[in-house]
């Protein structure tokens, strides 16, 4: 299966295999499906979309990244459970978001809008450094980034904070974005299929992604 | 019975100016009989071999990058007024002598249990300003002062044992005044002890009434009234950069310094600021300004060092910093019940809030609000991300859009291009539904009437656009997911 990885990782970046398996893995450049035994209860909150649940381990994971791979749409995913967020005291942080979230509608759908901490950075780095300080604080149930352009390193960095503030962290990425690899925990990508989302699973946490759905 | 403690601070010269994070060679030069003489130097000087006393010809020669500066008496008393702001909690009757506090702490030690009690806490205590290495305690102030300078560590408690404590002095430190002591000098005396000796009608009589006050009052025997210093309303300290500081972020060392004398001076009052003023001096450009305006109030060095980094990212410098001030005008007493009922994670968002903002800037964070108004434009509005306050003015009744409305607002509506009578937008658009009418704003000026439809483009993007029933002119507001 390993081998498998390999080649894959390979074909996607066009490099040469001079690498062996341990750096690869050190540098997040590879990604291993099962790492040993199953963590017995992750703790993750449920998306709102029972099928969508099935898919990528209960929910969406907690003090972790995901992310979400689309031309623009994505964030009715997040809806249901940006709402039931929204309901406790911790922040929703957008930072960077591509246009204003539209109060009536968001409210229609259950959320608190007072908890929605709009942020906008002045550059990619402004709003890079914006979401890590908001997933690392702790005072953050959610933070969404649609960065204008991100690297891996970045990717992790981020990662790390979400982990470190206990916060679902959500990166909006283009398509074009699937080519890289990834240290998200979860990976979708997302497109409209004729008025529903068409969701594909990349990438879940401890187990494979290949699923794909209608929601 | 009054105790005066003295604090001595020989480094204070020093200590006024700001050298570099890694002291540097450093030394304050005074002007005696034409000369520039070497009056103190830190110990990096030292090790290149600069002492006191030392020509400066004859020091620059030994290190010729030597940071140099002459003494600055205003500085200097400036030092001392932040270590009396901090001194302040030790005793309300201060004092000051060159280089040296005087703190009548009589009255203040029954409230400590003590002197030895006082002294221990004030010498131990980690928000002193300056180490307090030197001091010395005594009946009078002048005996204190003297015993700090020359005796550090004396303690004499009765003023009937000063006179053997203070015999073997020279009378050179008894007095500046040099037509005084070439008297004394002339008929033998050198010493306090030797003065003492004498019966006072005859020192009186041989070199003048002055030298008897002076001594009365050494001894305890006469009262020594000092001017007590009055804390000041405002605080308001600069700091020289001798090593001059040409990136913004390097100026937060220094910051530090002057941020732990506001903290004292805070603290001495139990008073708390949001608002600081910073200036940043240069040669030739007129000085840089920076606001440091905070959510709430606070009195922490480290809260307000942590905001300021932030500021500084954003700070751009016309050139070099040679001098740094740091001015508060209005503090308030702190709220007691406000410090000790904070929740703790209100208290961590403030930090964080004022984090992104200080860096992002005022304008780059905002909350939301709903606002009762049917036109999506005006269907919400900013507000400020501050959670403590909450919504007390109560919300607004908020207006629940339909199931079916767009997530996405644009800023403000944007007028679409018409081909062959249809929207365009990124190719022409294909109305897919009849989304609704709004009819309103008869009261403010700004009525519309307008039909919303749902409508897509050839690249598959669902848009939300309305038609102007007046002008027939077509509008993109908002972007369906």
């Amino acid at each position: 299966m390993l081998s498998i990885m390999v080649r894959l990782v390979f074909s996607e970046m066009g490099a040469e295999v001079t690498k062996n398996l341990d750096e690869l893995l050190q540098q997040g450049l590879l990604w291993r499906g099962r790492n040993g035994p199953l963590p017995t209860a992750r703790a993750v909150l449920p998306s709102g979309f029972e099928r969508l649940d099935e898919s990528i381990g209960g929910g969406w994971p907690r003090g972790a990244l995901v992310e979400i791979l689309s031309q623009g749409p994505g964030l009715s995913l997040l809806l249901p459970v940006l709402a039931k967020l929204s309901r406790k005291s911790r922040w929703l942080a957008w930072v960077d978001a591509p246009w204003l979230p539209y109060v009536p509608a968001l409210t229609a759908r259950g959320l608190d809008v007072s908890r929605i901490l709009l942020i906008r950075g002045r550059d990619a780095n402004q709003g890079l450094w914006a979401a890590e300080q908001a997933l690392r604080s702790g005072n953050c149930a959610a933070v969404m980034l649609w960065p204008r352009s991100v690297s891996n390193a970045q990717a992790r960095r981020l990662q790390l904070a979400a982990e470190e503030g206990d916060c679902l962290g959500v990166l909006f990425r283009s398509r074009k974005a699937l080519g890289q690899s990834s240290t998200a925990a979860l990976r979708l990508e997302v497109q409209p299929s004729g008025g529903k989302l068409e969701v594909q699973v990349h990438k879940r946490p401890a187990g494979w992604g290949g699923r794909r759905l209608l929601l | 019975m009054m105790q005066w403690l003295a604090l001595y601070f020989p480094d204070l010269p020093l200590d006024v100016f700001w050298s570099g994070e890694e002291s540097a060679p450093v030394a304050v030069i005074r002007r005696q009989k034409g000369w520039d003489i070497i009056d103190r130097c830190n110990a990096s000087a030292r090790q290149q071999g600069v002492r006191p006393g030392m020509a400066l010809n004859a020091a620059l020669a030994l290190y010729p990058g030597l940071l140099l500066h002459e003494r600055d008496d205003k500085r200097e008393r400036q030092r001392l007024e932040t270590i009396a702001s901090w001194a302040w909690n030790y005793s309300s009757r201060i004092s000051f002598d060159p280089l040296l506090l005087l703190l009548e702490v009589g009255g203040s030690a029954k409230l400590f249990g003590g002197i030895d009690v006082l002294l221990e806490k004030l010498r131990n205590d980690p928000r002193a300003p300056a180490a307090v290495e030197y001091h010395a305690l005594a009946p009078s102030p002048g005996a204190a002062a003297l015993l700090a300078r020359l005796r550090p560590g004396t303690r004499v408690r009765r003023t009937e044992n000063l006179q053997g404590v203070l015999r073997d002095i020279s009378l050179a430190h008894l007095t500046r005044n040099r037509k005084l002591l070439t008297l004394m000098q002339g008929i033998g005396l050198s010493t306090i002890g030797e003065a003492l000796e004498l019966p006072r009608p005859e020192l009186a009589r041989r070199v003048g009434q002055e030298a008897v006050l002076l001594l009365d009052r050494l001894l305890g025997r006469m009262p020594d009234p000092r001017p007590l210093w009055q804390p000041p309303e405002h605080f308001q300290q600069s700091l020289l950069l001798l090593a001059e500081i040409d990136q913004a972020q390097v100026l937060q060392f220094p910051a530090r310094r002057l941020l732990n004398s506001l903290s004292d001076f805070l603290h001495g009052r139990d008073a708390v600021t949001q608002q600081l003023h910073w200036r940043f001096l240069h040669r030739e450009a007129p000085p840089s300004q920076l606001e440091q305006g905070m959510l709430r109030p606070d009195k922490r060095a480290e809260h307000f060092l942590e905001l300021l980094r932030q500021h500084l990212e954003r700070l751009q410098l016309p050139e070099a910093v040679v001098e740094m001030e740091l001015r508060v005008d209005d503090w308030q007493a702190a709220d007691k019940i406000h410090e000790d009922l904070f929740v703790p994670q209100q208290h961590e968002d403030q930090g964080f809030l004022e984090r992104l903002r200080a860096r992002l800037g005022e304008e780059a964070v905002h909350g939301l609000r709903s606002v009762s108004d049917h036109r999506p434009e005006k269907g919400w509005g900013f507000r400020e991300a501050l959670p403590a306050s909450g919504d007390a003015a109560g919300p607004e009744e908020p207006l629940k859009g339909e199931g079916n409305d767009p997530l996405w607002l644009l800023p403000r509506p944007r007028r679409l291009p018409q081909r062959n009578g249809r929207p365009w937008h990124e190719g022409c658009l294909q109305l897919s539904a009849f989304s609704r009418r709004v009819e309103t704003g008869w009261w403010d000026g700004e009525d519309v009437t307008r039909d919303y439809y749902r409508a897509r483009n050839p690249a598959g993007q669902e848009l939300w656009v309305y038609r102007d029933r007046r002008s027939g002119q077509w509008f993109l507001q908002g972007v369906f997911e």
